[in-house]
């Protein structure tokens, strides 16, 4: 054999074990595309015109209880929820310095609720904010600063390694959807129709220091910078959610932080009754998430206040967007449809 | 020719089943995906299901209650709680709940549809642990109750064995709080 087709013939042959170990590994990772679907939703914003007014950063308070359709259709404002499931205050962070170098929004709004976090929590909830992120400095990150003690960073790199125990439990999502995924969110919103009133909801037990972390506090700082540093308003919110229970020993340390970075903070807690939130109809889990009507009255309270006090002004009329939001609204009114029709004949 | 088949084949194979091998993948309790599972808030824990009393037992209305053990067993014997209180996890299946009896709450855990009792909370000084403390007690009583072999940290003193905590909050030599605790759900 010729020294050339020797060559030729490794090559061919290192394309095809990379080639076959590729398609393995998108073979075998989650697809997260029915059932739980949490972990499709960082994904999504890539493929999105990147010109919006406000982006969203946080955990299920955030991407459960306010539809950026809501805002186009009610003021104008083109927004996206960049948001996952027990989002961790770091990951929001690397989360936003990764949306910030795509864009510069007017807004960035931050639910802070993981702030009570100060350590890295669980792999599952770390894939499902991670995996979905295209690879960058942020990324990279966001899987050091997220690692449980006993994850490897080389996991991350080649899910294959990590996920290889799924060839015994593969099902049809994972020949489907190998090349593509469906869109699980309306610009980062899940949605929900259905109605399980707030009952007895649980208030918090006593803890024994109510100060939150250093390296949550770090991280704050982060965000707060990086937005200061960008030219971004930063909001920061405590989403309308009766349960994790929020104490009054947090509250107080928010508002300190905002008013000494002379940031707007909002606790919606305290505004249940003038942004018309009924618990009684108004959330799908007894109190933790606020469903589509729900949803809808804190965004039109939110829209509301988004104009009025950050500057934004309408942007109907803008061609592309009307042509962008003509086809959102569309989906998004297809799945109140479908999912209302659902819920009545159960 | 062969030796590079031989090559691919290797690799292949090493990539389905060798890598890992369950020593370095996922939370070294087992080597489940951490794919979303059914059960416990994001869990890959074992079940870990106690059928046995283990650890510190509590006593409440002639019932015995241990941490882990299977929640149906607490909630039969009981009858209908005060009130009751579910939370679904955010993305994960399986519920998480509360159940209230008069002085004392009951938390519980989902694995496999399975519920396990994961916690017992003082909610008033008319109840106490076996070993005759109560809320409001001192320091001392709970010292003279379970000795010095506990960890604190911020006032709460931390009682561990056999794979749970018995936990006391302290304020100004008063015990505020009490609680039972499963350490399953530690690293949550």
């Amino acid at each position: 054999m010729g020294k050339k087709k020797k060559i030729l013939t490794a090559l061919v042959i290192t394309v095809v074990v990379i080639g076959s170990l590729w398609l393995l590994q998108r073979l075998l990772v989650p697809k997260y595309m029915t059932g739980i679907v949490e972990g499709a939703m960082i994904a999504e914003y890539y493929e999105e015109e990147k010109d919006h007014d406000v982006i969203f950063i946080g955990d299920c308070e955030v991407y459960e209880n306010f539809i950026p359709a809501v805002l186009w259709e009610e003021y104008g404002i083109h927004s996206f929820i960049r948001g996952s499931a027990q989002q961790l205050i770091w990951q929001s962070y690397y989360l936003l310095e990764e949306t910030l170098k795509y864009e510069t929004p007017e807004v960035v709004v931050f639910n802070i609720l993981s702030m009570k976090y100060n350590t890295p929590q669980k792999e599952a909830y770390n894939r499902m904010t991670i995996d979905g992120m295209k690879w960058s400095a942020s990324k990279i990150g966001s899987i050091k600063a997220s690692m449980t003690k006993d994850e490897q960073f080389l996991d991350y790199v080649f899910p294959i390694l990590r996920y290889h125990t799924r060839i015994t439990e593969l099902n049809r999502d994972d020949f489907k959807y190998l090349f593509h995924r469906d869109k699980v969110t309306f610009n980062g919103y899940y949605m929900r129709v259905d109605v399980k009133p707030a009952e007895d909801v649980p208030t918090g037990r006593p803890l024994a220091d109510y100060t939150f972390g250093e390296t949550a506090y770090e991280y704050l700082d982060k965000i707060t910078a990086i937005c200061k540093e960008k030219g971004v308003q930063l909001v920061l919110i405590k989403a309308p959610s009766l349960y994790p229970y929020w104490y009054d020993e947090w509250e107080v340390q928010m508002e300190e932080y905002a008013k000494k970075h002379n940031l707007v903070y909002i606790n919606f807690l305290e505004l249940i009754e003038e942004c018309g939130l009924d618990f009684s109809t108004d959330t799908y889990d007894a109190g933790l998430h606020l469903n589509l009507s729900g949803a809808q009255k804190a965004s039109k309270w939110f829209g509301k206040f988004l104009v009025e006090n950050c500057g934004l002004t309408s942007r109907r009329g803008d061609e592309k967007l009307e042509v962008l939001w003509k086809d959102k609204l569309a989906a998004y009114e297809a799945e109140i449809k479908r999912q209302t029709e659902a819920v009545s004949k159960e | 020719m062969k030796k590079w088949m031989l090559v691919l084949l290797s690799v292949l194979t090493i990539a389905l089943i060798g890598c890992g091998n369950g020593e370095n993948s996922g939370n070294g309790e087992n080597d489940s995906t951490p794919a979303p599972t059914k059960g416990v808030t994001g869990s890959e824990n074992k079940n870990n299901g106690k059928t046995e009393p283990a650890g510190y037992v509590f006593e409440y209305e002639g019932t015995k209650i241990w941490m882990d053990m299977d929640a149906s067993l607490v909630v039969n014997a009981l009858g209908e709680p005060d009130k009751y209180f579910e939370a679904p996890s955010c993305a994960f299946e399986g519920l998480d709940k509360k159940y209230t009896y008069g002085s004392i709450e009951i938390d519980t855990y989902e694995i496999d549809g399975k519920d396990y009792v994961s916690c017992v909370y003082f909610r008033d000084d008319l109840v106490n642990t076996p070993e005759g403390i109560c809320l409001y007690m001192t320091m001392e009583d709970m010292v003279n109750a379970y000795g010095n072999g506990y960890k604190e940290e911020f006032g709460m003193y931390v009682y561990e064995k056999d794979g749970m905590k018995l936990k006391f909050l302290v304020k100004d030599n008063e015990i505020t709080s009490i609680e039972y605790v499963s350490t399953v759900l530690d690293a949550q």
